[in-house]
């Protein structure tokens, strides 16, 4: 907060609000062009002041509570309470500051900052980065520039999000049929028309869009137009034209002669033959009478001709909002009202998907290169070692041959004389636990000897000191001064890393766990990285002098 | 389903090489061929005596080949059984004692014939452990079509290995050993002389038990208490931990066992040092070598 003095205002006033207490203070609140603020009564400067841009949001004390407050929260966090005290005025004074806030606030809001939208996203979504990010920057071993250096490279580049374009939205088919009118007791009938539907209406029938600017608000509100609309017979199923009293039967006129040059457009699509679709009959009560239906008014009955006009109608509505669907965007690609005309065809890919079959083509092969292999012998032999032989003469071979030999002659099994006692005894104790077979089992278990928050402690470990030797490394060869400096920066970082997180984590597992060298491997690499750094540094220094 | 209908086989498969055996009865007489033959047998016939459902079959392995000792062509099985089998005069369930002279006159045929002259001959000792893996997964695969459709079996390969491993088997062992994988067999070893990597990778690949006896005299103890017991009750068992299995390359060039080396992105083939053109298929590759700095040079002052 700072202090200012009210005498120097240069800003409007919008609104003053008294008896509005701060802090337990009483005083009184200043609505102004560019910030809101709040004195102390008597005193003669403001001890609270913000700026709208600064403001993240307001919120106001629910409805049944006996004290009247609204709360500002800042970006920061921060947040001030106002409690209305006047006795009298204190919900409509808080409810006017109120609006006011709520007019003013968008104004100033500050565009955020879309690259931190971004970094904030980033973190949130990936835990592994979140955990580095505390790791390295806030704990101070690696400034927050240097970490976001490399990972935000690709976003200035790009084009804007996806999620930035914006979709049409489309009409629905059933628009008229969603409006159901509601009886209001009276025998009249009530239509609920919402913006939607009106805009709805408006596209797919540019007939009415042109009666509604003509007559209104000329010759009619807006609510007398709609009522015409629909008490019109135009609206209703059946269209019989009445008088011309109705200012819709234009509308209609203009309807049917749309409705006419649309069949004689006919749809270009070689992959759709309409014309060959007729009401096929197969026997009475299997479809349509023999008879084909008339064209002239004069032969039909009075049922066939509302059927005929209801599905006349459908069509006419199906046609007029799939056209208005494509007539924003694509009416320059396809054609006229998303017919595919024939020059087009031969572009579109979908085209092609429907009239060929991969495997039915002729097969292309890859020209391919046969594999040409000297020694394949060498697959055979596998990874065992040539072991050492040795040496057995042709004697000693005979010799051991006719021994057996001799030996098993007269085999006769000897089952009761298998196994001696003592023999037995030593095989179970070698075979019982702590026996010298049993001794491998213990080695294995480092992984279930260290408890798992030390395991995942070791894993950030890893993976920061990863991160800062990335950054290391990658600045050799030193070939310019930007990288000589950022060189000797990341090993004061490797350094200091070692010092607040390695030592630590050392001295904890060598009080609790004893024997177990966890962090050798991650010494290993930080020294290399020393080594190798002071080597840079002699060179470096005797090419100087 | 009941346990009782379940078949449990056991294929045990003995190494009979005759040289290392002639030779180990002079070195050790406290284990010979025959007191090795008995131990076996005593598995055998525990494994039989334990559930009746259980089966057994037995193959020497020799030399060149390998021949199963049982069941044979002489057994007849099932009811004949009694009237061939010379009883032993000791109550011993018969199936037992048929089984136990089957083996017997088995390999004492398959010990005592002539063995040929070329093939055993070798300069070296490292006879091969012959087609031994080969009969038993042949018989294995046979095995449903013996038994009555509808019965599982679940079978286990037992090896008691004296001489040691043979490369030249190579690939043949490994297909044998994902064959195995994937018909679920377990192969087990019991070694008695020196380790062999390739039944240390067939057992760790199958889930069997790898063990290298220290004394060689409790064989029979150390059959009995860690491979009679089948794949199921082992769980409930405490038994020797699985040992650590080598699994590193060898490469193509000296047949040395490396832990990093170079692989040609062509025919796979492994080697220990990089060289510019693969041996095995010819092709050459090219490596960006770090650029060469230019001295500067310097600029000699002329004196006039």
């Amino acid at each position: 907060m700072y202090l200012f003095s009210m005498a120097s205002l240069s800003e409007e006033v919008l609104l003053v609000v008294k008896k509005v207490r701060q802090r337990k203070q009483d005083g009184t609140l200043y609505l102004m062009a560019e910030r809101i603020a709040w004195g102390p009564e008597g005193k003669d400067r403001f001890t609270v002041s913000h700026l709208y841009a600064d403001i993240r949001c307001q919120k106001i004390s629910p409805d049944g509570k006996a004290k009247i407050q609204l709360q500002l929260i800042l970006h920061t966090g921060e947040s001030t309470t106002f409690h209305f005290s006047n006795e009298s005025s204190a919900l409509k004074d808080r409810d006017a500051a109120k609006e006011l806030l709520q007019q003013l606030l968008p104004k100033f809001k500050k565009k955020a900052n879309k690259e931190l939208e971004e970094k904030n996203r980033m973190l949130q979504e990936d835990p592994v980065l979140f955990q580095l990010y505390k790791d390295l920057v806030v704990s101070q071993v690696i400034s927050a520039d240097e970490f976001w250096a490399n990972r935000l490279g690709d976003m200035n580049n790009s084009d804007p999000t996806p999620y930035n374009n914006k979709q049409d939205v489309g009409i629905s088919g059933a628009f008229l049929a969603d409006i159901r009118p509601q009886t209001d007791g009276c025998n009249g009938l009530r239509y609920n028309l919402t913006a939607d539907i009106i805009e709805s209406i408006f596209r797919t029938y540019p007939a009415v869009k042109q009666k509604y600017g003509e007559n209104v608000p000329h010759n009619l509100t807006e609510k007398e137009f709609w009522t015409r609309f629909f008490q019109s017979h135009y609206f209703h199923r059946d269209r019989i034209n009445t008088g011309t009293q109705d200012i819709f039967s234009e509308c209609a006129k203009q309807d049917e002669k749309g409705l006419k040059s649309m069949v004689v457009q006919g749809v270009k699509n070689p992959l759709v033959d309409l014309l060959s679709l007729e009401d096929k009959t197969l026997d009475e009560g299997y479809g349509v009478s023999t008879t084909t239906p008339s064209t002239s008014n004069a032969n039909r009955t009075v049922k066939e001709s509302s059927n005929a006009a209801i599905i006349k109608r459908f069509n006419h509505h199906s046609a007029m909002v799939l056209a208005a669907g494509s007539r924003k965007g694509q009416a320059a690609q396809m054609g006229t009202r998303g017919i595919l005309t024939s020059s087009s065809l031969l572009l579109n890919p979908f085209f092609s998907l429907a009239i060929e079959y991969e495997d039915l083509q002729r097969e292309n092969r890859l020209k391919t290169v046969a594999l040409n292999l000297k020694k394949s012998d060498r697959y055979a032999h596998g990874p065992v070692p040539l072991q050492s032989q040795h040496y057995t003469t042709s004697q000693d071979i005979i010799n051991s041959v006719n021994h057996i030999r001799h030996e098993m002659v007269n085999y006769k099994p000897n089952l009761t004389q298998v196994l001696s006692s003592t023999a037995a005894s030593s095989a179970i104790t070698a075979l019982s636990p702590g026996g010298v077979l049993m001794m491998t089992g213990t080695q294995q278990a480092i992984n279930q000897m260290i408890p798992t928050e030390v395991q995942g402690e070791l894993k950030h470990l890893y993976a920061a000191a990863g991160e800062l030797l990335r950054h290391f490394w990658s600045c050799f060869p030193v070939n310019s001064p930007f990288l000589e400096e950022k060189v000797m920066k990341m090993k004061t970082n490797l350094e200091r890393f070692q010092m607040t997180k390695l030592c630590p984590f050392q001295e904890k597992i060598q009080r609790q766990y004893l024997s177990t060298n966890l962090t050798g491997h991650l010494e290993e690499m930080l020294q290399t990285a020393y080594s190798k750094f002071h080597v840079w540094q002699t060179r470096r220094m005797l090419r100087k002098t | 389903f009941s346990a009782e209908d379940e078949i449990n086989l056991l294929v045990i498969v003995v190494d009979v090489n005759p040289i290392w055996w002639g030779q180990q009865a002079q070195r050790e007489p406290e284990l010979t061929l025959s007191k090795c033959l008995d131990a076996v047998m005593v598995l055998g016939n525990s494994h039989m005596a334990m559930t009746r459902t259980n089966k057994l079959a037995v193959i020497a392995s020799h030399c060149q080949d390998s021949h199963f000792l049982y069941p044979n062509k002489n057994w007849r099985g099932g009811d004949n059984g009694g009237e061939d089998a010379s009883s032993s005069g000791d109550g011993k369930y018969e199936l037992l004692s048929v089984a136990n002279n089957l083996i017997a006159e088995e390999i004492r045929n398959v010990m005592t014939k002539k063995v040929e002259g070329r093939q055993t001959f070798l300069l070296s000792s490292l006879i091969m452990l012959s087609n031994w893996h080969g009969v038993s997964y042949r018989y294995l695969l046979m095995l449903p079509f013996l038994f009555s459709v509808g019965q599982e079996i679940k079978s286990r390969i037992l090896v008691v290995k004296a001489a040691e491993d043979c490369a030249r088997q190579y690939m043949n062992f490994m297909n044998v050993i994902f064959a195995a994988q994937k018909q679920n067999i377990l192969i087990d070893a019991c070694v008695l002389d020196s380790d062999s990597g390739l039944l240390q990778q067939a057992c760790d690949i199958t889930g069997g038990l790898y063990l290298k006896i220290p004394q060689k005299i409790a064989l029979a103890q150390y059959l009995l208490w860690v491979f009679l017991p089948d794949s199921e009750q082992r769980s409930q068992l405490v038994l020797p931990p699985p040992a650590h299995v080598d699994y590193r390359a060898a490469c193509f060039c000296h047949r040395n066992l490396i832990e990093i080396g170079y692989v040609c992105s062509v025919c796979l083939s492994i080697f220990c040092n990089f060289s510019p053109i693969c041996t095995t298929c010819e092709t050459a590759f090219k490596i960006q070598l770090p650029q060469m700095v230019k001295p500067k040079k310097k600029k000699l002052k002329q004196s006039t």
